[in-house]
């Protein structure tokens, strides 16, 4: 309970301070929140969600997906494998440096405009984090927990679905989450570029069109959507990770 | 037989070189029950190592039942001195216990009943669930001999395994890995720096001496073999026997002196 005051305490108050501070607006571009709220209402119908947030959800999950099981696949070859490590590590820190949405002209030419450009712009902008991760903790992993596991003889796949993989779990979630919230920023802008449905693009239709408080209402549900998918990230990590949050605290005390 | 011949090892890192090992020679017959004691940083867990065939040697040969180690052998468990950082602290204590066991593929009631009576057997019954982190140093380190134990090996390597226990559960300790070794016939090396225990312990003793390391001397206990805690320690003979290993180690320490020395 106390928990959830905590969460949801500041953005209550933010959102209090924002109706009362815009009530009198009468600025065509920054209208009063009490009418994008009610807009929001008219605009983010049934049906709209289905034909709009779905595909972007789904286009979402599809790209994450890819980059989680790729950058945990190929960050785990790396990390196990030092003269793979030293070749590959410059070229990676290269690309991880550049800005992900410059892809977006570029994947397009090869990818078309269609669902599959989105999704690899998400996938390519967000396996960085993932990857460079998950390199990290399987570095890290302690020699003695390695050396257990081959003088017990658990070698090969069994080694690393055993011991590596686990042991480098937290790592590995701390880069899945950076790449959530950049595959949220990717989501919207691959669909500002060119699309026919989604969230981002609809964003910029309403824009367009001067429908400025459709417009706002469309922010405040990217805002929602991401704060949730964040949310849920954080209930997933501390129950799969339990282990490494009763550890850590274990030796706080100690 | 664990056949260990001219065994030497020297650590580089960079322009550093450390000579852990110089010369190691010697033997434990299968069935045995060896001591090994030497001073802190002579070596002891670096011969161990080259024995699981997790380090390999500069130099000399080592060979279990007559196959060069050239990797980690079949049948061999070993409880490592870090016994903290050797539990994977993702698995409760049973998972632990039971991962090698899973990966010698043996039925899940066979495994379950290792399990329990490896956990009973260092007094840790109820702590089945519990996680590695959630136990004190001892019993952690009493999971570990669980987890080897469980294992069934036909040699099992002890790098200083009662370290962390109080005084009590180190006696029943050791009353323990000698039950098990007269039952399960297993060949053990037992490092310690205890010399009361390596002669309680041990059919044998081999001491070694400081870096450099050789062996420096090895005595056979001949104490009877069923012993327990209040009369063999209290024998004429294990005095004996202790003061004998106790003055082998001063030489020892003497001996690297003076070279240190000339
Ligand atoms: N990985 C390593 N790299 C370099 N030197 C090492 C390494 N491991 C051990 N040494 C050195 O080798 C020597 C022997 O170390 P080892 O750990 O085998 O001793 P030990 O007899 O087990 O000591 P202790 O009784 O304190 O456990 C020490 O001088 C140590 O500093
Ligand atoms: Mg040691």
């Amino acid at each position: 309970m106390k928990r959830v005051a905590y969460v949801l305490g500041l953005p209550v108050v933010l959102f209090a301070a924002w109706f009362l501070l815009s009530s009198g607006s009468e600025s065509f571009y920054a209208p009063p929140l009490r009418t994008i709220l009610a807009s929001f209402a008219d605009t983010w119908t049934l049906d709209r969600l289905r034909a709009d947030v779905l595909p972007s959800l789904l286009r979402l999950a599809a790209g994450y997906a890819v980059a989680g099981v790729l950058g945990v696949a190929i960050g785990i070859t790396i990390g196990l494998n030092r003269r793979v490590r030293a070749t590959v590590e410059p070229v990676l820190e290269f690309f991880r440096a550049l800005p992900p949405p410059v892809l977006v002209p570029i994947i397009m030419l090869f990818a078309g405009i269609g669902d599959s450009m989105k999704i690899i712009v998400i996938a390519l902008g967000c396996v960085w984090p993932i990857l460079l991760n998950t390199v990290e903790g399987v570095r890290a992993v302690d020699s003695i927990q390695i050396d257990t596991a081959r003088a017990y003889g658990i070698s090969g796949p069994s080694r690393i679905r055993q011991v590596i993989l686990p042991a480098a779990s937290p790592q590995i979630a701390a880069g899945l989450r950076q790449a959530l919230s950049i595959a949220i920023i990717l989501m919207v802008i691959s669909e500002m570029f060119a699309s026919s449905n989604g969230l981002g693009f609809t964003i910029v239709q309403f824009q367009r069109s001067f429908a400025i408080p459709e417009m706002w209402s469309g922010i405040i549900l990217l805002g929602l959507l991401g704060f949730t998918l964040s949310l849920l990230f954080r209930l997933a990590e501390g129950r799969a990770l339990r282990w490494y949050h009763g550890l850590r605290e274990a030796q706080r005390r100690s | 037989m664990l056949k260990v011949t001219g065994l030497r090892k020297t650590y580089r890192s960079g322009a550093r070189e450390v000579e852990a090992l110089r010369d190691l020679t010697f033997t434990v017959e299968n069935g045995e029950l060896v001591c090994l004691v030497g001073p802190s940083g002579c070596g002891k867990t670096t011969l161990l190592r080259c024995i699981a065939g997790l380090l390999d040697p500069s130099g000399g040969t080592i060979s279990l039942d007559g196959q060069p180690v050239q990797g980690p052998p079949p049948g061999l468990a070993m409880v490592f001195q870090e016994y903290g950082r050797s539990l994977f602290p993702w698995m409760t204590v049973r998972d632990n216990v039971e991962l090698p066991l899973k990966q010698k593929k043996l039925p899940a009631a066979r495994r379950a009943s290792l399990v329990s009576s490896a956990l009973s057997a260092v007094g840790l019954e109820g702590t089945e669930s519990a996680y590695p982190w959630q136990l004190s140093g001892g019993m952690q380190q009493r999971v570990a001999i669980a987890r080897a134990v469980a294992y069934e090996p036909s040699t099992l390597l002890m790098d200083e395994p009662f370290a962390a226990v109080d005084a009590q559960t180190r006696a029943d300790l050791e009353d323990l890995v000698r039950a098990l070794w007269q039952r399960l016939n297993v060949t053990v090396l037992f490092i310690t720096h205890d010399i009361d225990e390596a002669v309680y312990l041990g059919q044998r003793v081999i001491m070694l001496s400081s870096s450099p390391t050789v062996v420096q001397d090895e005595i056979t206990v001949d104490l009877p073999a069923s012993r327990d805690q209040l009369h063999t320690r209290a024998d004429a003979r294990f005095t004996e026997l202790r003061t004998h290993v106790y003055e082998q180690i001063q030489a020892a320490k003497r001996g690297a002196q003076s070279t240190v020395d000339s």
